[in-house]
């Protein structure tokens, strides 16, 4: 019982972690895909002028 | 033009285009039939059993139907740019909306109506002794139905995916509303009053038809100006 | 400068959450009825509240929107509920591991929960609106309105579950009724402080996203024009 106990208390800090990390690796390949999209845009801009 | 002459010239318009076409009403009406037939088939109970469940039951169909009715609503304004020509009007954005909630209500209220006694026959539940308290329950919830999906209609309409949208924007908003309607229906096919316990139901559909009323009144000017 | 604050907000936040993690893990006692599991309360409250917060966050700034027009506000708001829908996330899963073993049961509709599960379907229904509006003033004027219509929901849907003859599974509250012993305070408040930390990082970040996000609008008109 103990042990069930513990190994559950470390699935739901283990899920915890991983939605918030999950999350935060969402952020940061949308971070890289608005920043690739805006230096084409920005070149593409530069090459128009 | 005074605002309520407004709200009743854009209910009657509404009405009558409704009523020359029937297209939402017989759609909205054949849906709700055929959704009891489903659920018959879903459920295999006996009668202590099922009179447990036939609020939830009820306003299920109920509530699919609603979405059908509400979302006509706004969206049938879009051809031939008709909803820039109310906006343009003169009539003032709570009275277009209002107009608009009160045709989608007596819509969906005349197919309740027309379910109800389906209802009755198909799951034999006698709901003939509670009628006008079932009334109160089921115009109250209903005006709730269609105030919060007349304003999401309004909210959806340029939306693509927008009969997609507007159920999965309008049942978790009307959760509290359907779980007390629910709960209600259920008392009263069971032999029971609106008083006690009950009461506090009605109180909570009144509040939520009160609140969201007001505050859809005075968000709708921000909605349909942009 | 903004990506040092964000770097710092969240490396202080999971500092003082590793620092919690110790004291939590080796430094408190198993209580008495529920073993070890308990101590998942110190990221399942903390989640819920910060969840709350920001969400109110979000609404005020939906608010200021409609009042002010700048789309900075529009973006605090989309940020804030993001990071809330998170740690709701986080707060329905760690609850369902919890009651596993203390119930018995993956999930009950008690109050707390049910609550909790419309409040995340409210607002994903926001985060799934936004994507399908194309036109960005519209896009911020509908999110606006439908975070405040989720935010007046919340009340109603706790009294209508209250109104429900559930008899709740879950833990009545103990952190107003002082039911809670005094040496879990500490980390109680340390791991919400981690939490609003991380999530106000989070929301910098996403800020900063919306921002480019409308940046590359602009240069697209613009490219388009050219």
């Amino acid at each position: 019982m103990d042990l069930r106990n513990f190994t559950f208390l470390v699935y739901g800090y283990s899920a915890a972690m991983l939605v918030i990390f999950g999350y935060v690796t969402l952020l940061v390949l949308r971070s890289r895909r608005i920043d690739r999209e805006l230096t084409r845009l920005k070149s593409l801009v530069e090459d128009k002028n | 033009m005074s605002g309520w002459s407004a709200v009743l010239a854009i209910a009657r318009k509404d009405l009558r285009t409704e009523l020359r076409t029937k297209e939402s009403i017989n759609a909205s009406a054949s849906f709700a039939l055929v959704i009891l037939v489903l659920f018959s088939f879903a459920f295999d109970l006996g009668r202590p059993e099922l009179l447990e469940i036939a609020g939830g039951l009820l306003w299920l169909v109920y509530s699919f139907a609603g979405a059908l009715i509400v979302n006509r609503s706004f969206a049938r304004e879009l051809p031939n740019d008709c909803l820039d020509v109310l906006i343009a009007s003169p009539a003032p954005g709570w009275a277009i909306f209002l107009g608009k909630a009160v045709s989608c209500f007596l819509l969906l209220m005349a197919v309740e109506l027309i379910s109800l006694p389906v209802f009755g026959i198909f799951y034999n539940v006698h709901w003939a002794g509670a009628f006008f308290s079932l009334l109160l329950v089921i115009g109250l919830a209903t005006w709730g139905i269609t105030v919060v999906g007349a304003a999401f209609s309004a909210v959806t309409v340029n939306v693509r995916l927008r009969e997609l949208m507007l159920p999965v924007l309008l049942y978790p908003i009307l959760i509290p509303l359907l779980s007390a309607a629910m709960e209600l229906t259920t008392a009263l096919v069971n032999g029971e009053g609106l008083g006690g316990d009950n009461g506090a139901g009605v109180r909570l559909l009144v509040g939520f038809d009160v609140i969201f009323t007001s505050l859809a009144i005075y968000l709708v000017e921000f909605i349909l100006v942009v | 400068m903004r990506d040092k604050v964000i770097l710092s907000l969240a490396a202080l936040g999971t500092l003082l959450m590793v620092w919690n993690f110790n004291t939590i893990f080796l430094h408190l006692p198993d209580e008495a009825q529920q073993g070890a599991i308990y101590r998942i309360i110190f990221i399942h409250v903390p989640a819920a509240i910060g969840a709350y917060t920001f969400y109110s966050v979000a609404v005020l700034s939906s608010v200021m929107f409609l009042v002010k027009k700048n789309f900075k506000y529009d973006s605090l708001a989309v940020a804030c509920v993001e990071v809330g829908q998170v740690f709701t996330l986080v707060n329905l899963v760690t609850g369902s591991i919890w009651g596993r073993i203390i119930w018995g049961i993956w999930w009950t509709w008690d109050m707390r929960l049910t609550t909790q599960l419309i409040c995340f379907l409210l607002y994903l229904g926001y985060l799934l609106l936004r994507p399908s509006v194309t036109e960005p003033t519209q896009r911020a004027t509908m999110s606006a309105i439908l975070a405040i219509f989720a935010f007046a929901d919340i009340p109603i849907v706790v009294m209508a579950i209250r109104l429900k003859n559930v008899r709740t599974q879950h833990p009545q509250p103990v952190l107003e009724t002082g039911g809670l012993d005094p040496s879990f305070w500490p980390p109680l408040l340390i791991s919400f402080i981690a939490v609003l930390l991380i999530g106000c990082a989070l929301v910098m970040l996403r800020l900063h996203q919306e921002t480019s996000r409308r940046e590359i609008d602009y240069l697209r008109r613009e490219v388009h024009a050219l």
